[in-house]
């Protein structure tokens, strides 16, 4: 008896040993674990052998049984896993089945992105009207009428005071009309100019920030945007700030990156300098405290404003900016 | 502000490249728009000379020149009648190009051998025209290039000036700048001490009526004028700017107007009536016609510069041609006057005209120029025009105020900038830029900016000025403290997010259209003359017609979009959008604007979806109501009814819903009617969805309450209704739930037939009512 089931095991191990494919696996599954096993015969017969002995023969009979079962299913799972490919003859390399998901235009994608980074840093976002007056879009901003900053924004006009907004930084003005510092604000949203080229597009998007308290300084407009650059570009891209002017800042400074195309070596994109514009910052204008109402001795701040489209462009490597309100498919799926 | 190196260098010594001199104006604020090599296209051309000129054996009109070029001689055919033995002029041989990609070749004139051309200094492009090949000084050596010989290599660096810097509007200026730089000393071409008293004149009179409007007016005589064209130095200069040199009393103005940044003007002193010079506010009226040829209507609101009968120039902006010097001018006043930056700019605004004089005069010129560029110009044209300044002549500065004094806090100014600078760092980097700087405590320092830093008005522009010096590299990097807080978000902004995920899960693309439209978009959608959406926002400056309206719906927008994809083969379209929609208010009012969502749908149901797998039906109107639902439902508003049976807008199907909450408008669930369609050129079926999101946001979602899950299996029960086809689905949902059958979970349709089994004009629905007891708790 006992000999018969090591004879049992030594066979059993022997087949298992040459199993390739599905229908071994089957045949053997019915030759040792079927109706008619060899095991079910020898069980029968363990009737027969001494009283003594069945205990043990019984238990070495069901160890037996065990390993080989332990044995075949692991024997099993190898070799359905190695062949996976033919699947039991499905081909595995057909498409899955999905219905796409859409996608969001690129400009909303990099909106997001540049609101997300500033949400983080405990800035609330803050929605204007497209349609602005003169007031706040520039005279609240110390851009008072036939000042020559004018001519850096052409603007488009409904009525003498009513216009189109040339950027999203009435925003400045109409928040701290309504709220007392601290402030940590972002506006995103669409600006207007009468300008289209190759390289402008009538409409296109701006996020304009702003963060008003006591004690705001210089420093600190140079720490938060060096943040944002590092989040949405990479932490090791070079910055510098340079001089420049907008009414409702002073010191107004314009914000360069190292050119992303190039590394920095000169490019047609940077115009060989190597740098890259992608901010406007400034101290705001006690000017633009007064006409809200703030000390300008009390409270300092700093603004800034970044054209969403020129990032994208730099982001996705975009190289024509009328593809932006095409909205061809073949351009929307891209991004 | 355009400026070449070469003139630069005239003023101030320094060795930095081009390149470099660009990168460290734009790190001091002088943004450099362009730095470009000049008169590239000229390098190939050669100084020849002209040994022999004989007549074209065939031609009465031209000549055969044996023409030295270094070790060789070439035979040109030349027709210009100044081409003579013994003349220095410039050629260009075979191979040469010329500006306009004009390419010289070896040919035959009229049977004569021409080895290259002689150039007028119209074909160098140095003129706008000639009457001849150009004249060089004998002393020129032939064979060397053109460029070299004339001085022409040069580069040339245009600034994207701001307007806070008027005082660089010049290459003096500018100089100054990289005086700053590189600490070598400045050059005056005039002494400011040495300048003559300008007390009064015989020979002619000056008055101004209003000394805001012009605070100074300088003017002076000269006699014995030769009007002619300028010598070769100062010709160069101007066409490294970009100007043409006209004449030497007008090419003289426009050297020291860049030179100094002050605008000149010379009159022919003939041609003014009285010998006077009046200024003042132009009558109601009055005209004049400019050197530009243009005939301009004035108004008092402008400032002219008159004689005893007439106006003879707009002031600041532009001369006259009834007083222009010519040919035969040999008696000149020259003016170097300050008028009012407000006043200018509306009157060049006014009369649409941009002039390098109106452009300074805008930013702000500095009062105490006049009488230095004075001072410049007279000794210039003294020495190129043959010309005498009288001794005397007519400063009037009344209107010039003395420069403030501006306190500075040196506090403060560390707190602004995040800086801790001494009040002895701050002083002297002032003292740096020129300023007058004195200690008023041991906090506070007192500010005098030169009068060229106009600019300079309060305190926040001495901060700026520190900021600048001090470098804002240098200034360190420190994020701010401020106190934690929660504003509450924008509820428009949280449902915009909500309903686009819904929309990107759907497969829809987002767009972004213009807000301006085409006022045809009404046309196109066939409304009525006075439906609302005809009342639009105009703008009074649109670029073009198709951008000349704020739009009043997203979706002919949307309806261009889909032309545009269709003609490039995409033909199966999901496109949404979020944005602002306007309507005008009464006049003077901001118009009302609203925040609307709109979906297109066109093409085949799974256009999007992997082919192998699913149909290639059509969209209906059901996937376009299917969408409205989702959105709906993850925004939990079940108050939203739909409502059918009305007819909808003009350019709607037959098929159309309308959305509404508590008897208010939310939205449409439509198509398009062929007609419109066709007018926006597609030819397929196209579904929509208009929501109004500022509805949507009024509308308060469901709460979200948990319900027990069933203890017990749930029995499906399959009702089967047979109802005449007029009989609308809802209404039989309604009526099943209206029985509240104990223990009913839901109504779910889930098979239609109409067929042969049953009589004509009856539906056979079936419904599945999962049913099961709820577990209590």
């Amino acid at each position: 008896m006992e000999e018969a089931l090591q004879q049992l095991k030594g066979d059993a191990l022997a087949d298992l040993d040459v199993l390739k494919n599905a229908d071994d696996i089957e045949q053997f599954r019915i030759k040792y674990f079927g109706r008619k096993s060899p095991f079910s015969g020898l069980m029968r017969e363990l009737g027969k052998v001494a009283k003594d002995d069945r205990p043990r023969l019984g238990q070495l009979a069901n160890s037996i049984k065990k390993d080989l079962q332990d044995l075949f299913d692991e024997k099993r799972r190898s070799l359905v896993a190695a062949h996976s490919g033919d699947g039991d003859g499905v081909d595995l390399s057909l498409p899955g089945r999905t219905q796409a998901n859409g996608k969001l235009h690129p400009v909303t994608q990099i909106m997001e992105e540049v609101c997300g980074i500033f949400e983080g840093l405990g800035f609330t976002v803050a929605e204007g009207p497209d349609i602005e007056t003169d007031f706040y879009n520039f005279e609240a901003l110390n851009i008072p009428p036939h000042h020559p900053a004018r001519d850096m924004h052409d603007t488009f006009y409904v009525d003498d005071s009513i216009l189109l907004r040339t950027h999203t930084s009435p925003m400045q003005a109409r928040v701290m009309e309504t709220q007392e510092p601290p402030l940590k604000v972002i506006a995103p949203g669409k600006v207007y100019r009468c300008d289209s080229d190759i390289t402008h597009t009538p409409m296109f998007h701006q996020v304009e920030g702003f963060l008003v308290d006591k004690k705001v300084s210089f420093a600190d407009l140079k720490g938060v945007l060096s943040v944002f650059i590092a989040k949405m570009f990479d932490d090791s891209i070079p910055i510098r700030f340079r001089p420049s002017f907008f009414p409702f800042t002073e010191p107004s400074a314009e914000v360069d990156i190292g050119c992303v195309m190039c590394g920095s070596k000169g490019c047609r994109v940077c115009k060989q300098t190597g740098w890259l514009e992608i901010l406007g910052a400034g101290m705001i204008d006690p000017e633009v405290f007064k006409k809200v109402n703030y000390d300008p001795d009390v409270y300092s701040g700093f603004a800034f404003g970044l054209g969403i489209e020129r990032i994208a462009m730099l982001k996705y490597g975009i190289n024509d900016i009328r593809l932006y309100y095409e909205n061809d498919l073949r351009f929307l799926r891209q991004f | 502000m355009k400026f070449t190196v070469d003139w630069l260098k005239q003023y101030i010594d320094f060795d930095y490249i081009p390149q470099d001199l660009a990168d460290r104006l734009t790190m001091a604020g002088l943004e450099v728009d362009a730095v470009t090599e000049l008169f590239t296209d000229l390098k190939d051309v050669k100084i020849a000379k002209i040994l022999s000129a004989n007549p074209h054996p065939d031609a009465d009109r031209l000549q055969v020149c044996e023409v030295e070029v270094g070790d060789e001689v070439k035979t040109i055919v030349c027709g210009a009648p100044n081409a003579r033995a013994g003349l220095v002029t410039a050629v260009a041989l075979p191979g040469c190009v010329l500006p306009g990609n004009f390419k010289i070749k070896k040919g035959k004139i009229r049977g004569q051998v021409s080895e290259g051309m002689l150039c007028s200094t119209k074909e160098l492009q140095l003129a706008d025209d000639a009457d001849g090949i150009i004249e060089l000084e004998d002393g020129l050596v032939s064979g060397t290039s053109f460029n070299e010989a004339m001085g022409l290599a040069d580069t040339l660096i245009e600034v994207d000036l701001t307007p806070n810097r008027p005082d660089c509007a010049s290459v003096i200026g500018t100089a100054r700048e990289v005086a700053g730089m590189c600490g070598a000393k400045l050059k005056h071409p005039v002494d400011p001490g040495q300048l003559p008293e300008l007390t009064a004149s015989d020979a002619f009179s000056v008055q101004v009526v209003d000394d805001v409007l012009c605070p100074r007016y300088v003017a002076r005589r000269m006699t014995g004028v030769t009007v002619a064209p300028s010598p070769w130095w100062l010709q160069k200069r101007l066409l490294g700017v970009g100007l043409r040199p006209i004449n030497n009393v007008v090419d003289a103005t426009n050297f020291v107007m860049y030179e100094y940044g002050q605008p000149m003007h010379g009159f022919d002193l003939g041609k003014l009536a009285g010998q006077k010079i009046i200024v003042r506010p132009a009558q109601e009226g009055e005209t004049i016609t400019t050197l530009d040829g243009g005939e301009r209507e004035l108004n008092p609101s402008m400032l002219v510069i008159a004689d005893a009968k007439k106006a003879v120039a707009v002031a600041g902006v532009m001369g006259g041609s009834n007083s222009e010097i010519d040919d035969a001018t040999t008696e000149i006043l020259l003016e170097s006057a300050c008028f009012n930056a407000v006043s200018v700019r509306k009157t060049a605004r006014n009369l649409n005209i941009g002039t390098d004089a109106s452009y300074r005069f805008e930013r702000g010129v500095d009062p105490e120029l006049a009488p230095i560029a004075m001072q410049r110009l007279v000794a210039i044209l003294e020495d190129i025009s043959g010309g005498t300044v009288d001794a005397g002549g007519i400063d009037l500065a009344s209107g010039v105020s003395d420069p403030g004094e501006y306190s500075l806090r040196v506090g403060r100014t560390n707190e602004i900038l995040g800086t801790s600078l001494s009040l002895e760092a701050m002083r002297d980097y002032l003292l740096g830029i020129e300023m007058t700087v004195r200690e008023i405590d041991g906090d506070t320092l007192g500010v005098t900016p030169p009068s060229f830093r106009i600019d300079i008005e309060r305190e926040a522009d001495l901060v700026e000025e520190i900021a600048r010096l001090f470098g804002y590299n240098e200034v360190g990097t420190t994020l701010p403290v401020v106190p934690m807080s929660f504003a509450s978000q924008d509820p428009k902004r949280i449902l915009k997010k909500k309903v686009t995920d819904v929309l990107i899960s759907q497969s829809c693309y987002e767009a972004i259209n213009y807000s301006f439209v085409s006022p045809l978009h009404a046309d196109y959608l066939g409304l009525p003359e006075d439906h609302e959406w005809r009342k639009q926002v105009a703008l009074l400056n649109p670029l073009t017609e198709e951008q000349s309206v704020m739009r009043c719906s997203l979706l002919p927008g949307l309806l261009e979009n889909v032309r545009r994809n269709i003609n490039h083969q995409n033909t199966d379209i999901r496109l949404f959008e979020t944005g602002k929609v306007f309507r005008p208010k009464a006049s003077g009012q901001q118009p009302a604007e609203e925040l609307r969502l709109a979906v297109v749908l066109s093409g085949k149901r799974f256009g999007h979806a992997t082919p192998l797998y699913f149909g290639q039906d059509s969209l209906d109107i059901f996937d376009a109501k299917g969408i409205a639902q989702s959105v709906l439902s993850e925004l939990r508003l079940e108050q939203v009814v739909e409502v059918i049976g009305d007819q909808g807008e003009a350019y709607n199907g037959s098929q159309h819903i309308r959305l509404e909450a508590d008897g208010a408008l939310v939205g449409t669930v439509s198509h398009f009617n062929p007609e419109c369609l066709k007018r926006f050129g597609i030819k397929q079926d196209v579904y929509y969805v208009d929501l109004s999101l500022d509805v949507l946001v009024s509308l308060t979602g469901s709460a979200k309450q948990f319900t027990s899950l069933p203890k017990y299996p749930s029995v499906q029960r399959d009702i089967a209704i047979v109802v005449a086809k007029s009989v609308a689905s809802a209404d039989v949902v309604a009526l099943i739930r209206e029985r509240k059958e104990k223990n009913m979970q839901s109504v779910e349709l889930f098979d239609v037939y109409e067929g042969e089994m049953l009589l004509k004009g009856l539906n056979l629905w079936r419904y599945l009512l999962p049913t099961g007891l709820r577990n209590k708790h």
